[in-house]
């Protein structure tokens, strides 16, 4: 069987903290994947790994069937990235943005156009394509981020909080998006803090607390086990109610420094 | 490892992007405009006087000059031991000989010397004729505080020189029809300029602010835009697609070094239509030179980029770097007169070499043979902190 992504021992270390440690998860293909955590619980660090962004500090992870470390370019051409900070250029159009990240992928010029103005229309921003990014709404540049992230037909999405802070009407376009991609054989891999997005999107989750996998099920599997209907008694049940105050030493500079 | 598709994108996405900003556009103009302006009117066109010829005690002790003897007679071997005993005792030059002027000329274009003194044929002639004889004085004006130092020295040389022989030629006047201006000034001094016209301290100027300009506008450049995307988060969007870190260096220094050689044509352009400044060497050789200026500063702004934490720490690093550059560079007074301490860090920066070169080729009509030295240590500057840039850029990228 052949796993969309498939870990073993994944670990990432910043200097002395473990962000990442010994994570193991298979991720189907054609699913929607859910990784939960508090925060720091180390879902960006995993996301960054398996998008080529991060190299493990050991063990090692395959995406799309590719190691990300020996064949991290052959894993590029088959992902799509949509990561807590926006990808856009704010200062340039929708059509500049989409056009250029579209080129990065060596897209055929005619279908690149083509499938700028499908993925535009799919979002609904055909009218203001032409406006510079800086102009959108939050909702509005999401959206465009989001389909920046599908321009070469990714098999494989990384979605790190992709509705934080937007409108129930974004959000719920953003989720009617994320279940399209999945009916057209597409495997996504989906971060968030909103339990009821996990519950309504993910066919798995994985429930990740201090860089470890606690818990990992559909998300009626886990209701079941901990005798509640809301994946938010079971998210706190199995990472505790106490609140997750700590630094991000590791992203200074002095972390880098250090590593260096 | 580059893709020149992908690299022009990048570079073009660069330039739109700062296209975009008009504010900014403006100010980038804006910038050498103003800094060529204000110091082209601090410093008229016309070559100040010379108020101290007779002042020997020299700020710039022993600096090189070279004699070329084209009159092998007595008098002319006389004068010119005369001249080297005088200078040596009062240290002003270190004296060296050359077989003819063209090859004296190489020397000082080269930056090995600093004046250069003809005894031309029929010196001795003249004076065994009892009439007047001269010499022949070059300086090296693309350096007009030096330049005029070694002028009004020689001067005073042969002012000494010139009242020991009057003294003797008085003496031995014999009631005879003696030649006036041989006995009070036997020999005087020819000034021969080492290009047409006379050179301000703005044409000495003018080529050290295009290479300063050119540098830093591309050195802030590349820091800014590489930790602003970083900053940003856009950096991802470029790591995470099928490119190489290489390519998309090589996107961010074109698009950057563009800017900079713009700005630098800016000034350039202000520097000759509004103060007179000629280019007297290759147009081309003189874009060469601006271009491997850029080329030596990138490496540096990719390593500010990497080791600031935001895009506003980067741009303060780089200006940083530019500030006490204009002045260890030779860009606003010339290297000379720094302590020597000084003058070691001004050697250690391509900026230096970058300014030195391109006065030599604009001011001195220096083609590419003897601006060599320069350009090899820029190629070598420029690939040395490649090197060092690239696994650092990784590094500080992926994380």
């Amino acid at each position: 069987m052949k796993y969309a992504v498939d870990t073993l021992n994944l670990t990432r270390q910043f200097g002395d903290f473990t962000a990442v440690d010994n994570v193991n998860l298979q991720v189907q293909e054609g699913e929607i994947y859910g990784l939960l955590g508090p925060n720091g619980a180390g879902k960006t660090t995993i996301i960054r790994m398996l998008s080529t962004l991060l190299k493990p500090t050991s063990g090692s992870a395959r995406v799309a069937g590719f190691d990300v470390s020996r064949e991290a370019s052959d894993v590029k051409r088959r992902i799509g990235l949509v990561s807590e900070k926006l990808i856009l250029y704010t200062r340039l159009t929708a059509t500049q943005n989409l056009n250029f990240f579209g080129r990065l992928y060596k897209v055929e010029p005619m279908a690149l156009k083509k499938r700028i103005d499908d993925l535009l229309a799919m979002v609904q921003l055909t009218q203001f394509k032409d406006k510079p990014i800086s102009s959108y709404s939050s909702g509005m540049r999401q959206r465009v981020n989001i389909i920046r992230a599908l321009l070469h037909d990714p098999e494989i999405i990384f979605l790190d909080e992709p509705t934080t802070a937007l409108d129930p009407q974004s959000t719920r376009f953003i989720w009617d998006m994320v279940k399209g991609l999945r009916s057209r054989g597409r495997t996504i891999i989906l971060t968030t803090h909103m339990m009821e997005e996990a519950d309504e999107l993910s066919d798995r989750v994985c429930i990740i607390d201090n860089g470890k996998v606690m818990a990992a099920d559909t998300p009626a599997a886990l209701k079941e086990k901990f005798h509640t209907a809301s994946m938010l008694e079971v998210f706190l049940s199995v990472t505790g109610r106490e609140m997750r105050d700590s630094t991000s030493e590791h992203l200074s500079m002095r972390g880098v420094m250090a590593e260096a | 490892m580059i893709d020149l598709e992908l690299l022009l994108d990048i570079a073009k996405r660069d330039l739109l992007d700062l296209w975009m900003a008009k504010m900014l556009v403006v100010m980038l103009v804006l910038m050498p405009l103003l800094f060529i302006g204000m110091f082209g009117y601090m410093y008229p066109p016309s070559p100040s006087p010379n108020p101290n010829t007779n002042n020997l005690g020299s700020v710039y002790p022993n600096l090189p000059v070279c004699l070329v003897l084209m009159d092998n007679g007595q008098m002319a071997n006389t004068y010119a031991n005369e001249f080297i005993q005088v200078s040596t005792e009062q240290k002003l030059f270190t004296i060296s000989e050359a077989a003819s002027f063209q090859e004296a000329k190489n020397m000082l274009v080269e930056g090995k010397l600093k004046g250069i003194v003809v005894f031309p044929q029929g010196f001795s002639a003249a004076l065994a004729s009892k009439t007047p004889a001269t010499v022949q004085v070059t300086v090296d004006e693309s350096n007009p505080t030096i330049a005029s130092i070694v002028q009004s020295e020689i001067a005073g040389v042969f002012n000494i020189i010139n009242s020991e022989m009057s003294a003797q030629n008085i003496d031995a006047i014999d009631g005879g029809q003696e030649n006036s201006a041989y006995l009070m000034q036997p020999v005087s001094i020819i000034n021969e300029p080492l290009i047409s016209g006379a050179a301000s301290s703005f044409q000495f100027l003018a080529p050290g602010f295009v290479a300063l300009t050119v540098v830093t506008g591309s050195l802030i450049g590349v820091a800014t835009s590489i930790s602003k995307e970083k900053e940003q988060g856009t950096m991802d969007g470029l790591l995470v697609a099928p490119v190489s870190n290489i390519s998309i260096i090589a996107g961010k220094v074109l698009a950057q070094t563009v800017r900079g050689m713009i700005q630098g044509f800016i000034t350039l352009g202000l520097a000759i239509l509004v103060f007179g400044v000629r280019i007297y060497g290759s147009p081309i050789v003189m874009i060469l030179v601006m271009f491997l200026g850029t080329a030596s500063f990138v490496g540096i702004g990719i390593v500010l980029s990497a080791i600031a934490p935001d895009q506003e720490t980067a741009n303060v690093m780089a200006s940083l770097l530019q500030f006490p550059m204009m002045f260890l560079c030779g860009i606003m007074f010339p290297i000379e007169q720094l302590p020597a301490w000084m003058q070691i860090i001004g050697k250690a920066l391509p900026l230096y070499y970058a300014a030195d070169a391109l006065r030599k080729v604009i001011i001195l009509n220096a083609g590419m043979n003897l601006i060599m030295p320069d350009i090899l240590i820029l190629i070598g500057y420029a690939a040395a902190t490649m090197v060092c840039a690239l696994p650092l850029f990784d590094k500080a990228m992926r994380k």
